[in-house]
C-alpha cells in the first residue's frame, strides 16, 4: 500500500543481524510494527545518501536518523505504539533517553575507544567491509568521533582524566542495566506482551553487547548476571529475526543452515562408514569394537584416514 | 539549574541562603554551578548533592519502590537531555539570542575585552558539544518542537497528580521545577519557548504551586519575577 521502503545499514554478525545499534533499532522497530522494508547491508556509508547510517529511503524521501526514520514509519501507519496509553508513550521517551545518556556512552566506549576491543575486533572487523582505500580511513574517525562524544558530554570536571571518565562512565551503564532490569521485571516486554519502540531502542543498544564478543567484556558480564534483560534479547532474536526470507537473511540464517548442511553431511559420512565397517566386520570378525569411537571422531574432519585403518 | 537545588532543599526542609559571587564557578570544586557550602564541606551538582543530603538523613526518594525510582531516574535523563541542551542551544547556538543576551550577560562582570573572550570561548565550547551530540544540525523549530515533545511526556506523566509520584516531591519535581520556571520566566528575544510549556497547563500549575509552597516564605523582599532572573543570571 505505501511505497517500497529501503533501508541501508551496516552489516551484523554473531548472531545479530547488525553490529551498529541505530541500524538494529530500526530494524527491530520495522519488524515489531510489520513494516515491509528491504534491508541492504552496505558497508560504505559515504556512499549512502547523506553520508550516515542507518538511511530509509522511499520514492524520493531520504531519512536518516533513527527517531526521524521511526516518525516517517509512524506516519504511513507502520505503528507499534498504538496500544500505549499516553503516560506509556511519555515513559517511552524517558527511558530512551535514559539509554542515550547512560548506556551509549559505555557502548561507544566498548567498541571504539577501548584500545584492546578497537584493535582486535571492531576495527578489523569494519575494515574488513569496508572497500579499500576508505577501510584505512573510516575506523579511526569513527573511533575519534566516539572518543570525542564521550569527552564532550561526559568529561567535564571533577572528572580531569579518561581513566575517571570511564570509570563514570561505566558506573552509569551498569546502573542503567539494573534499572532497565527492574523495569523490565518478569514481562515479556516493557509494555506487556506486544514490542514497541522501547522495545526497539533497548534491542538495539543491549544487544550489541551482550553478543559480539569482545576481549574486554565488563559490560557484557554486568549484562548477563541480569538474565530477564538477556531472555529479552533472545526472544526478539528469535522471534523476529530468524523468520526472514533468505533474500536478506541475517547472519544468524546463515550459519544456521550452513550448520545444517554441515550436519547432513556429517550423518551421510557416518552413514556410509558404517556400511563399510558393516562389510568388514562380516568379512573379517575379530576386529574389536573400538574402531568405531575412532571413527566418530575421526568423522567430522578427513574421512580418507579412517578409510586406510579400515582396510587390512 | 539554581532554581532546582534551592527547591529540593526546600522540599527537604533545609534552610539555604543565597549568594551571588561572580567568581563563583572557579569556588565549585568541580567548575559547575551552583554549589553547596556545609560547615566545611563544599558540594557541587545534584548528583552528589542529593547523595550527601541522603548522607546526613534526607531523602526525598525513599518511600518510591524499584521501578518507581527507574522511572523516576529516566525522567530525569529526559529533562536533562532535552530541556538542558535545549536551553543551552538557544543560548549559545541561536545567534540573535547570542548577540543580544548571552554574550553581555555572561560578560558583564569582566572588563573589556576579558568579557567577549570568555564567552566566545564558552559559546565556542558548547557549540562543540552540539556537534557532537547531533544537535548542531537541528534547526531552532527542530529543537523547540523536542522541547515541546518533552512538555508533552511531562505533562502526560504529571496528569492531574499535585507531584509527579502523586502525593510526596521528589527530586524529579525539583528538576523540573527549575528547568520550567527558568523557560516561563527568562526574557528572551521570542517567546516561543515559554509559549510551548504554558501550552501545558498542568505544568504551569505545578510550577505556580511548588512556588508558593516552598518560595513564598523564603523570599520575602524579592518575589518578583524580573529580580529572581538577574540574580539567578548573575549566578549562571
Amino acid at each position: 500500500m505505501a511505497a517500497p521502503m529501503e533501508l541501508s545499514c551496516w552489516g551484523g554478525d554473531w548472531g545479530l543481524p547488525s553490529l551498529h545499534p541505530e541500524s538494529l533499532t530500526v530494524m527491530a522497530y520495522a519488524k515489531f510494527s510489520g513494516a515491509p522494508l528491504t534491508v541492504n547491508t552496505i558497508n560504505n556509508p559515504w556512499r549512502a545518501p547523506k553520508g550516515d547510517l542507518p538511511v530509509l529511503v522511499s520514492e524520493d524521501i531520504v531519512i536518516s536518523q533513527p527517531a526521524k526514520i521511526l516518525n516517517f514509519l509512524r506516519k504511513q501507519k507502520y505503528n507499534a505504539d498504538y496500544d500505549l496509553s499516553a503516560k506509556q508513550g511519555a515513559d517511552t521517551l524517558a527511558y530512551i533517553a535514559l539509554l542515550e545518556e547512560k548506556l551509549l556512552p559505555a557502548l561507544l566506549h566498548t567498541f571504539w575507544v577501548e584500545a584492546e576491543n578497537y584493535c582486535s575486533v571492531t576495527k578489523p572487523w569494519f575494515a574488513s567491509r569496508i572497500a579499500f582505500p576508505l577501510r584505512l580511513y573510516l575506523p579511526g574517525k569513527m573511533s575519534r568521533e566516539a572518543l570525542n562524544r564521550i569527552l564532550l558530554t561526559k568529561g567535564g570536571p571533577p572528572l580531569y582524566s579518561l581513566t575517571e571518565v570511564e570509570a563514570q562512565i561505566y558506573r552509569d551503564a551498569k546502573e542503567c542495566l539494573n534499572l532497565l532490569s527492574k523495569r523490565l521485571g518478569t514481562s515479556q516486554f516493557f509494555f506487556g506482551d506486544t514490542p514497541t519502540t522501547l522495545d526497539a531502542f533497548a534491542f538495539g543498544f543491549l544487544a550489541p553487547i551482550y553478543k559480539v564478543c569482545f576481549p574486554r567484556v565488563q559490560l557484557q558480564e554486568h549484562l548477563k548476571q541480569l538474565p530477564n534483560l538477556c531472555r529479552f534479547c533472545d526472544d526478539i532474536l528469535t522471534c523476529y529475526f530468524r523468520l526472514t526470507v533468505s533474500g536478506h537473511s541475517p547472519a544468524g540464517q546463515d550459519t544456521a543452515d550452513a550448520n545444517l548442511q554441515k550436519l547432513t553431511q556429517l550423518v551421510n559420512k557416518e552413514s556410509n562408514l558404517i556400511e563399510k565397517m558393516d562389510d568388514n566386520l562380516r568379512k573379517s570378525p575379530q576386529h574389536p569394537p573400538r574402531k568405531l569411537t575412532t571413527l566418530k571422531l575421526a568423522a567430522g574432519g578427513e574421512e580418507s584416514s579412517p578409510m586406510s585403518r579400515l582396510s587390512p | 539549574a539554581t532554581l532546582c537545588f534551592q527547591a529540593f532543599l526546600q522540599m527537604c526542609n533545609l534552610p539555604i541562603r543565597v549568594i551571588c559571587r561572580a567568581n563563583a564557578e572557579y569556588m565549585s570544586p568541580s567548575g559547575k554551578l551552583p554549589f553547596i557550602h556545609v560547615g566545611n564541606q563544599v558540594v557541587s551538582e545534584l548528583g552528589p548533592i542529593v547523595q550527601f543530603v541522603k548522607a546526613k538523613g534526607h531523602s526525598l526518594s525513599d518511600g518510591l519502590d524499584e521501578v518507581q525510582k527507574a522511572e523516576m531516574k529516566a525522567y530525569m535523563e529526559l529533562v536533562n537531555n532535552m530541556l538542558l541542551t535545549a536551553e543551552l542551544y538557544l543560548q549559545w547556538c541561536d545567534d540573535v539570542t547570542v548577540e543580544e543576551i548571552t554574550h553581555p550577560r555572561y560578560g558583564s562582570p569582566y572588563p573589556w575585552p576579558l568579557n567577549r573572550i570568555l564567552s566566545y570561548q564558552k559559546q565556542w565550547e558548547v557549540r562543540r558539544k552540539m556537534k557532537a551530540i547531533g544537535w548542531a544540525g537541528k534547526t531552532l523549530e527542530q529543537v523547540l518542537e523536542d522541547v515541546d515533545q518533552c512538555c508533552h511526556a511531562l505533562s502526560q506523566r504529571l496528569g492531574t497528580q499535585p507531584y509527579f509520584f502523586n502525593k510526596q516531591p521528589t527530586e524529579l519535581d525539583a528538576l523540573v521545577f527549575g528547568h520550567l520556571f527558568t523557560i516561563l520566566t527568562t526574557q528572551l528575544i521570542t517567546d516561543e519557548l515559554s509559549e510551548k510549556v504554558k501550552n501545558y497547563s498542568n505544568l504551569t500549575a505545578f510550577c505556580r504551586r511548588i512556588e508558593q509552597q516552598y518560595f513564598e516564605g523564603h523570599d520575602k523582599d524579592s518575589s518578583t519575577i524580573a529580580a529572581r532572573s538577574s540574580k539567578r543570571s548573575l549566578l549562571r
